[in-house]
């Protein structure tokens, strides 16, 4: 029975392969993302590969398996959808090989998990074909039905209309049923596509957009490397990975949410070169434009932000907020030729640099110097600051018009920080003993004692002398326990919007804004 | 910080006001495959809340959280993918603001039938 089981999965695989990139061009909703058929395609491709191991060669047993597969194998919002009239679709399979049931459970199961459904999509094709193996269970006539409501799909949704194409999940799983019902009236399935991982052209696997926002690519140099070890670890963090090249250079691509974590894995083995992230939202964004309102050209910014941080949550920060990151390193000293470089790399003709520590600012002019585009720095002294600096930024303005706005952000920011005192230090006229936990407000000590939570008390008290609407909170890479603090705060002030976030700076537990 | 969100266009601004945009967050959710429910957070802030969604950040960049009740049997992992990228895409779409970061919340998982 296994065996049985293992060719009519074979040939759903088969047919939704063939079908991936007709069925990737038609994915238009509900996020014009173009990847409904490589989602199908490695939903269906992790069940086949469930069933090609030993296992259960029972009814139940087998139902039990495919559903588990198509769960834990699903990817995207097609895959979740199809795992669910999987699992539909198996729980009266289990009991029998009527397909009237099993229709009528997948479709009943796909409808259970959405609050509010969408008609003219994978759930119209199943609930239509539920209905036609009701009237007559025979799997042409099923895939007929199927057939019919795809091409009125077109018709049920307005989006699909504008865009003139059908709904790709619903085209996608009346191929599946097609290559099943292929298997068992022993029609030829048309010959499947070479599998996603054998293509390895880098541009060929960019039409893949992703869930994942940033599209990473970098070559990464060194002696000995690994690109299996180094493909395992960078697995998790996205998708569309390929890593190519030879024990000496690694060409590595990669659809992440992270891209920073992607970089400090391959820093670890070797020198990295040729970073190159673009934001896929945005392409995709720019797709959709192109498909439904024929807009010719989305026009470029004017200027761009370099900024320099260090830690990955404020460099994720950062980098969520449109600016190209210099990595300060421990120290907060980047080179001024690093500088230079994220200048002339930046996406615009303009860039405002932020150089985020009062000792960066000098080798942030030196560099708007040597770039040969039109630099502005605004002199921003802490990543609180730089973070301020970045929301007031305005992309369609030049360079002059956002230093100025910018800076005139950071003016009603104040700052704080809680660090450990790394020298014996004079505060008030009372000298503070290295080792001990230090309060800065505005970049002057303010506060010294033996707990972080008293000195953070003191800090704040000081940032919050007026009236502030919002508290920004970075932690850093030894995070303190904030929660009784955020409870205080949340009390004493209950107008005052916190807003905590992982920055995972060095030396500093804590760093704060006020606004 | 103002309720209302702003983005400068050519002839003028826009103006949405925050409330408007966890709508649109609200409503999207619920259309998202695997959700049956939204709920209410239970982090600090709740007051500017509505049904557990939290508009930060400004027109630019918003920075977006909400809290879902989630169909039981499903991947988790991709169910929350989906609101991400959902959410983010008709804010974006009918706001024309840029989103920075959608942040989905498991809050519940809900066995039905």
């Amino acid at each position: 029975m296994r065996d049985r089981v293992r060719r009519l999965v074979e040939g759903a695989r088969a047919a939704i392969e063939a079908n991936r990139r007709r069925i990737d061009d038609l994915n238009v909703y509900p996020v014009p993302d173009g990847d409904t058929g490589t989602n199908l395609t490695l939903t269906v491709r992790a069940v086949s590969e469930a069933l090609a191991g030993e296992g259960a060669d029972d009814r139940a047993g087998l139902a039990k398996e495919v559903a588990r597969a198509a769960l834990m194998g699903a990817r995207g919002n097609s895959g979740v959808i199809l795992s669910q009239i999987v699992r539909g679709a198996t729980d009266a399979l289990a009991q029998s090989d009527d397909l009237a049931k099993a229709f009528r459970s997948a479709s009943d199961a796909a409808y259970r998990a959405v609050k509010k459904p969408v008609e003219g999509t994978m759930l119209t094709a199943i609930r239509a074909m539920a209905e036609a193996a009701e009237r007559d269970p025979d799997l042409a006539s099923i895939v007929a039905a199927g057939d019919e409501t795809v091409a009125r799909t077109r018709e049920m949704l307005p989006v699909l209309k504008e865009a003139g194409v059908v709904d790709a999940g619903a085209a996608g799983l009346v191929e599946i049923v097609r290559g099943i019902h292929a298997v068992l009236s022993g029609e030829a399935i048309a010959a499947p596509a070479e599998r996603v991982a054998d293509e390895v052209a880098i541009e060929a696997i960019h039409q893949e957009l992703s869930r994942y926002r940033y599209c990473t690519v970098f070559v990464l140099e060194g002696e000995d490397l690994d690109s299996d070890d180094l493909e395992r670890d960078l697995e998790p963090l996205g998708d569309s990975l390929l890593v190519v090249g030879d024990r000496s250079a690694l060409k590595v691509h990669v659809h992440t949410d992270d891209p920073g974590r992607a970089l400090s894995l391959a820093v670890a083995r070797g020198v990295v070169d040729g970073v190159e992230i673009a934001n896929m939202h945005v392409q995709a964004q720019q797709r959709e434009e192109r498909l439904l309102h024929a807009v010719p050209d989305v026009a470029a910014s004017t200027s761009s932000v370099v900024a320099v941080a260090s830690g990955d949550g404020n460099r994720a920060l950062f980098e969520s907020g449109g600016a190209r990151v210099v990595d300060g390193g421990r120290t907060m000293n980047p080179s001024t030729s690093d500088l230079v470089a994220a200048i002339e790399a930046a996406p615009a003709g303009e860039v405002v640099v932020l150089p985020n520590n009062g000792n960066v600012i000098m080798s942030a002019e030196q560099a708007a110097e040597h770039a040969s585009k039109r630099v502005r720095v605004v002199p921003t002294r802490s990543l609180q600051a730089g973070l301020t600096a970045l929301i007031a930024f305005d992309g369609e303005q030049d360079a002059e018009a956002n230093a100025e706005a910018m800076a005139e952000a950071v003016a009603s920011v104040a700052t704080g920080a809680v660090t450990v005192a790394s020298r014996d230090v004079e505060l008030n006229g009372v000298s503070v003993d290295k080792g001990k936990w230090l309060g800065l407000a505005d970049g002057e000590p303010v506060a010294a004692g033996d707990t972080f939570d008293d000195v953070a008390r003191a800090v704040l008290e000081r940032l919050l002398t007026e009236p502030r609407g919002v508290l920004t909170l970075l932690t850093g890479e030894d995070p303190p326990a904030l929660d009784a603090l955020l409870a205080e705060l949340a009390e004493e002030h209950p107008e005052l919007e916190l807003d905590v976030h992982e920055g995972g700076q060095p030396h500093y537990p804590l760093l704060l804004a006020a606004e | 910080m103002a309720d209302d969100l702003t983005l400068d266009l050519e002839l003028g601004r826009l103006t949405i006001a925050r409330d408007a945009v966890a709508e649109i967050v609200a409503e999207t959710a619920l259309g998202c495959y695997g959700v049956v429910g939204l709920s209410a957070g239970t982090r600090v802030g709740r007051l500017l809340r509505r049904e557990g969604i939290s508009i930060d950040g400004d027109a630019r960049a918003l920075r977006i959280e909400l809290h879902v009740v989630v169909e039981h049997g499903l991947n988790l992992a991709e169910v929350a993918a989906t609101v991400r990228s959902q959410v983010a895409y008709e804010v974006t779409r009918l706001t024309g603001f840029g989103v920075a970061s959608v942040e989905v919340v498991i809050q519940r998982v809900r066995a039905s039938a």
